[in-house]
Order: C-alpha cells, then structure tokens, then sequence
C-alpha cells in the first residue's frame, strides 16, 4: 500500500501489468476453488475407523528402550517432571520427552497437535468432547480392562468419558487425570481477628456475616482479579449451592437441554451481584487480573481470595502460617461442593505409535508414588489409596483434608468455564458487567446460556 | 573468486542483454519481452503466491463451511457471512474500531506535523537528534510488550494514577483499563504513544525532502511559523501524510495486540475488536468457517476505508 501511493513514471505500464496480473490471479483462484474439495476432508484430519485400538493390549514394558513424548501446558513443567523422574525410576528403560505450550493455548493448539505427523503419546486434554469427536483420541477401554481403572471412584471416571453423542460423564474411557485441583477460599488469619472472624464460615449466611464485618472494619472483604475473570469463582460457589452438582455437572457435560439459566440459578447470581453492590469486593476487580490480587491478598489487603490449590504453595511460602483454607461455604451446613477437575487430564492421541507404553504410564499416575508427588506440589491425588504424607498443620494439610472430605461426601463439581471450549470468554465478559451492575442476574444467565447453545449447534 | 567473477560477469552480460531488449523494446516480439519480465518476478511471485495469496484463498474457501479445523466440514453457503454481519457483537467491535482511529490515526498525524515542524524548527539547537530518538523509542517496542507496561501504568496503583494523585486529582484515579467507561480511550492512548514517532519520523523524513530554498524565499516573505508551516511544509507532505493515515487507519482496524494483551475485549464488550474476535473465533472456538468470513469482511471494510484514502492523497 505504502509504495503505491509514490507516484513513478511508469506508472502506467504498472498498472497495465498490475492489470494483467490481476486477471491471471482471478483465473488461478477460480481454478483453485473449483478444484480443492472441502476442507478437513484432505490428509490434516483422522480417520475415526483408524482410531480404533490394537487387537490385544499389553501391559509390559519389557526391557527394550522405548521413547515416550508427553504434551502439556506449562506451568505444570516441574510436576510433569517430578512424575516422569519417579515413573522413570520404576521403568528405567523409557525416556519420555516433554513439549509444552503456554498453558492458556495449550488447549486450543491440542487438536492441531494431535492430528500432526509427529504427535505426543501423552497429552493433556482440555476440550474431552471435542477432541473425541474429532476421532483424535484412543478409547481406553482394553487398558481400562486390563489396569481395573473400573474401579476408580465414580466421580473421577465421570471427568475420564464421553458417550457416542460427545456427552461427558458417561461411555467410554479415554483418559486419566494426573491429580485434582479442588477451589475454595483462602482468609488471612490475621485479618480474620482482626474483624471478629473466629471460625471460618460453613454457610453462605456465616459467610454473608464476615463480609460485612470485613466491610465495616475497613478492609476488603473478598478481593478478586476479575481482569480474568476470578468472579466467576463466588458466583459458581453459590450455583452450585443453589442449583446442585447434578445440575451443575449436567450443563458442563453437554447433557441434552442441559440448562444454567434455572430459577435457582438466578436466586444464586442475585446474591453475589448484591456482594457487589455492598462493595465486598474491592473496587477495582475489573481493572485487576488474578496475579495482582493473590499479591494484594498476600500483602494483608483482604478477607477472602477465592481460588484453589493452584495458588497454595505461593500462599504458603508468603504468608506461612497466617493463611486458611475452607470449601465453599453451602446453603446448608456440611453440603459443600466444591469446583475440582483434572489438573492434567492424560489421554493417548489415536495417533501415537506407543500407545501400551503410554497406558502404563496413565496406570502409573494413581500409583502411590505418583499421588506423593502431585500431593508434594500441593494437587490433590489421582485413584484412591492411603492419604499421602504432608507436613503436619501446613496449609497444604489442610487443603488435602479438605479435598479428602470432598471426595468422600462426592462433592466434585466441574468448572462452568468449561462447559465449551468458547465459553470462558462469555462468563468473563458477563461477569464483569455483573459486578458493576451493568447486567442484570436474569440476563446474566441467559446470555450465558444463549451463547452455549449457541456453540453447541443446539 | 573466479567463480564469482564469472557468476558477475554472466550477470554484466545478462544485463547488458537486457539494456539492449529494452532499448530496441519496441522493435522486438512484445511476448518474449513480458516473458523475460515474468521469469524475474518469478522467485518473489511463487514466494508470494505461496504464503500470501494460497492462505488468502483458503481463507475465502473456508468462510463458506462450517468447519472446527480438524473434522470433515460442511458447507453453509453464506450462512457465516450472514452470521457476521448481524451479530451486535461484532456490529459494535467494528464501531469501537472506528472510534479507535481517532487515537490511532487522527491524533498521530496531527502530533507528528506539529512535533516534525517544531523540530524542524529547533534544529539548529542541536536538540534534532534528541528529540527524533525519544519520539521513535516506542516504534522499536513491539506493541505487545508496550501493551503490557500500559497495564501495569494504568493498574490501580500505577504510574498514571501516582501522577494524577501528585497533582491533587485523587478523585479522578480508577482501573483505567477495567473502567467501562474510560477502558476504550485508554487503549487507544497505548496506541497513540506507538504511533506518535513512526508518524514523526516519516514526516520528519518528508520536510527533509522539500527545498530549503522554498522555506527561505518564505521567510524572506516574512511568513512566520504557522505561515510557514500551512503554505510550505503541509502542501509538501502530502504524499508522507497519505501514507502516515494509510498505515495507522489500517493499524486501527485490524488491531489485535494492543488489546489483546491489555484487556481481552473487556471489561464487558467494551474493548472488543474485529481482531481479536476473530482469533477467538478460530483458535478458542475452533470455528474457523466463522473466523474467516468476519476477516474477510473486515479486510473488505479496511479497503473500502484506504482505497479513496489513496485516490485522495494521491491527486495533485
């Protein structure tokens, strides 16, 4: 553009060729269009026939050196890691290679990934669905068989399937989790005292309460990064009070006429838009991302930071001993739900060539060794088995405990941010006019829930 | 070394062959000489067609299916176009573009005339080079990394905010980039800041170009300063300013990084940009029917903007 603006003085025999050139660019076009059939229907994709598995699986490693690629996001590196070190220490004739992305487009670039010539034996999976409609996945079930993984706890095989329709939660197996993330809400010990908080809150009245007497004692009463959108956080805590895990886990599963926009729904948006309006949360939560605030809450700013295990070990490391952690408060007392999935969650792409190595290695991540190492990064555990060790009275103890309770009372909920792959940018989005009241609750549910269907094809 | 001087040699003899074509052109088979003209834009033509017009017609293919990248797709005729061109989302992307030239465009190109002439004029202070290079720093900042230092200057406690509260403005500090209402005006002052010095320069560069002499037989006029500038300096830049308006509205309408790294489109809506739709569309969404029909649309829109831009500044 810039150039063509300098006038030359063949300006006309270049736009006579520029010209000529045009209509031998449209020809070529018309020629290339007519020819190309539709896309995705060329070598890029997979054939589901041929992603079917081996006739008879085997579950010894042998001892012939075999060569393994893991993919995942990377912020879990140093647990990928410390997991392959220990996996590796029991087989010590396999070498698995890692390859990580960003962990925000991890996700996105995972279908690309697993349809290229060259893709990972192990790779973490975001949108199970999707990439299970794309034929890109290895059903699990001859391993599953084979390991017994039928006998993990019902909640955590739910995360691991999909149905012939793409819903989750039922049907076949295709993944693994390498450990859970459980979400709550952190308080500042000191802070605590300070407003008169004696006992962590167990019910959203108890809660209701240490609010405000945060907000009359002059501090932030619940401080969140809602630049990236960590007020969806109180706001799928008290769904999940309201509306119930079933509900909850339904509409994130793609279950048919799966809705979010239910009259209990609302009652539950209505009580975090009146926080808002309270002022329980500090007044720049649109104009802060959730690095800031975990900074800001470890500096003594605030009551609460609702957040999960993710942010447990920079909590402990800057706060020690003055940091809690409770589930999300219920309706009721000793009813909590709590948000929890996969930290990882490990499937075989339908296109690996080591596929009997890379379900050893699934097998392995509910091992006791492996559940000591998430527990050790301060993830909760993958399968069942004996608590892993942690140090006595550290925050970690009382996440795991806490997490332990959840999975006992089965109060597993999925994070509504996945529900599809696109919808995170809409609770963002509708979150953020939410707490500045710009947004109603009943149109706060439906616009999310329009956009679902919306995504859905429904 | 005789390898090469051979190699030169054949290229001396070569062109030499092409002089002569050219000189006795008109005489010549008019075909053999466009063909001769063709093998040389060759290289450069297959490089372009290859990554430029190939990626250009996928994308114009793919815009009439319904496609998640990996599976079979299905056409849909113009249903994605459709689509596009009622969503109120993307309706009102589009109209944040077009408030976006404002910050982009318009304020650039006034400051880079003011600043080139008055650098122009404190030339001989010897302040010329000083000022140029401050100027043209942000030019060289990539503006995703400039994106991200404006948000940590318009965070709560940032920089913009010390000032205001320095000078006794503390009821007027916010979250500049989480407020609905200032969010859009502050990207734009991020893109301001980046294009304030490539305008400066390219316009600095123009003024270099126009004959001292006509600035002296101005002054000897007695045409002062603003005399100077509107009956000098601004009819001799023409040519710089149409590329100035051409290169930033474009940089208006199809931004992406700026708000991507600053606010995603929020808080709310209220930042969304074709841009940055449009990579949501098709690397989070996986919709690439959809994410290719909303930018071929916005190149449309881009050309129906720069094409009389072009036929404006172009006319003497």
């Amino acid at each position: 553009m810039a150039q063509r603006s300098v006038p030359s003085p063949s300006g006309l025999s270049r736009s006579t060729s520029a010209r000529r050139w045009m209509t031998v660019a449209a020809v070529a076009a018309a020629a290339t269009l007519a020819a190309c059939s539709a896309p995705g229907s060329g070598s890029g994709s997979v054939d589901t026939a041929s992603a079917g598995e081996p006739a008879a699986v085997s579950t010894d490693l042998g001892t012939d050196p075999i060569e393994l690629t893991l993919y995942d996001g990377a912020g879990l590196k140093a647990v990928d890691d410390a997991l392959i070190a220990a996996f590796t220490t029991k087989y010590p004739n396999v070498t698995i290679t890692t390859r990580f992305d960003p962990d925000d487009v991890q996700a996105q670039n995972a279908p690309r990934v697993l349809s290229s010539d060259n893709p990972p034996d192990i790779a973490r999976i975001v949108a199970l669905g999707d990439i299970v409609k794309n034929g890109q996945l290895t059903d699990l079930e001859p391993w599953a068989a084979a390991y017994g993984w039928d006998a993990l706890p019902g909640g955590q095989l739910a995360m691991y399937t999909v149905d012939a329709d793409g819903v989750r939660g039922s049907g076949a197996q295709y993944t693994v989790a390498s450990g859970f993330v459980v979400t709550g809400l952190y308080y500042d010990k000191s802070v605590a005292a300070t407003v008169g908080m004696t006992t962590p809150p167990a019910t959203v009245d108890e809660l209701e309460a240490a609010l405000a007497k945060a907000k009359d004692a002059g501090v932030v009463p619940m401080i969140i990064g809602n630049q990236t959108g960590q007020g969806t956080f109180p706001i799928q805590m008290m769904i999940n009070s309201y509306a119930g895990q079933q509900s909850v886990n339904d509409w994130v599963f793609n279950v048919a006429d799966a809705t979010i926009d239910t009259p209990e729904g609302v009652e539950a948006v209505t009580r975090v838009a009146d926080w808002a309006a309270q002022g329980y949360f500090n007044s720049d939560a649109n104009g802060t991302d959730s690095t800031t605030a975990l900074g800001r809450f470890t500096q003594g700013e605030a009551l609460f930071y609702p957040s999960g295990n993710w942010d447990a070990s920079s909590l402990q490391d800057q706060m020690g001993d003055n940091v809690g952690f409770v589930l999300p408060p219920a309706t009721t007392v000793g009813s909590s739900l709590a948000m929890s999935d996969p930290v990882s969650n490990f499937g075989i792409p339908a296109k690996s060539t080591n596929k009997d190595a890379a379900a050893v290695f699934l097998n392995f991540l509910t091992s006791p060794e492996a559940r000591q190492v998430m527990v050790d990064f301060g993830f909760a555990p993958s399968g069942t088995g004996d608590a892993p060790t942690t140090p006595d009275g550290s925050l970690n103890a009382e996440i795991q405990a806490a997490f332990a309770g959840l999975v006992e009372a089965d109060g597993q909920v999925q994070f509504v941010q996945n529900a599809t792959s696109g919808i995170n940018a809409i609770w963002l989005a509708q979150t953020q006019l939410l707490i500045e009241a710009r947004t109603t609750p009943q149109d706060y549910l439906a616009a999310v829930q329009a956009a679902y269907q919306e995504q859905l094809g429904r | 070394m005789s390898t090469l001087d051979s190699t030169l040699a054949g290229e001396v003899t070569g062109g030499s062959w092409i002089a002569r074509r050219a000189r006795s052109g008109s005489r010549g088979p008019r075909l053999s000489r466009g063909l001769s003209g063709w093998l040389f834009v060759l290289p450069a033509l297959s490089v372009y067609a290859a990554f430029v017009l190939r990626p250009l017609l996928s994308t114009i293919q793919y815009a009439f299916y319904d496609w998640n990248g990996i599976t079979a797709a299905t056409p849909v005729g113009l249903g994605n176009f459709q689509r596009v061109l009622t969503d109120p989302l993307l309706l009102s992307s589009v109209g944040h573009s077009f408030f976006l030239m404002i910050f982009y465009t318009i304020l650039p190109v006034i400051g880079g005339l003011m600043v080139a002439a008055l650098i122009q004029e404190i030339r001989l202070w010897g302040l010329g080079t000083v000022a140029r290079t401050t100027l043209f720093l942000p030019q060289i900042i990539p503006g995703a990394a400039a994106a991200i230092a404006w948000v940590w200057m318009f965070s709560s406690n940032g920089a913009v905010n010390q000032v205001l509260s320095a000078v006794g403005l503390d009821g007027q500090t916010r979250a500049w980039l989480g407020d609905f209402n200032f969010a859009l005006t502050s990207v734009g002052v991020i893109g301001t800041w980046l294009g304030l010095g490539f305008c400066t320069i390219l316009l600095m560069a123009g003024i270099g170009k126009i004959d001292v002499s006509i600035y002296e037989a101005a002054r000897l006029d007695g045409a002062g300063f603003f005399r100077t500038f509107t009956s000098v300096t601004l009819p001799g830049l023409r040519q710089e300013i149409g590329v100035c308006v051409t290169v930033t509205l474009i940089a208006a309408l199809a931004s992406f990084d700026i708000v991507f790294m600053s606010t995603q489109g929020g808080p709310g809506t209220s930042t969304m940009v074709p841009g940055v739709l449009i990579y949501q569309l098709g690397f989070t969404e996986s919709r690439i029917g959809l994410a290719s029909a909303l930018a071929i649309v916005l190149t449309a829109l881009i050309l129906a903007v720069i094409l009389p831009i072009q036929r404006f500044f172009r006319e003497e």
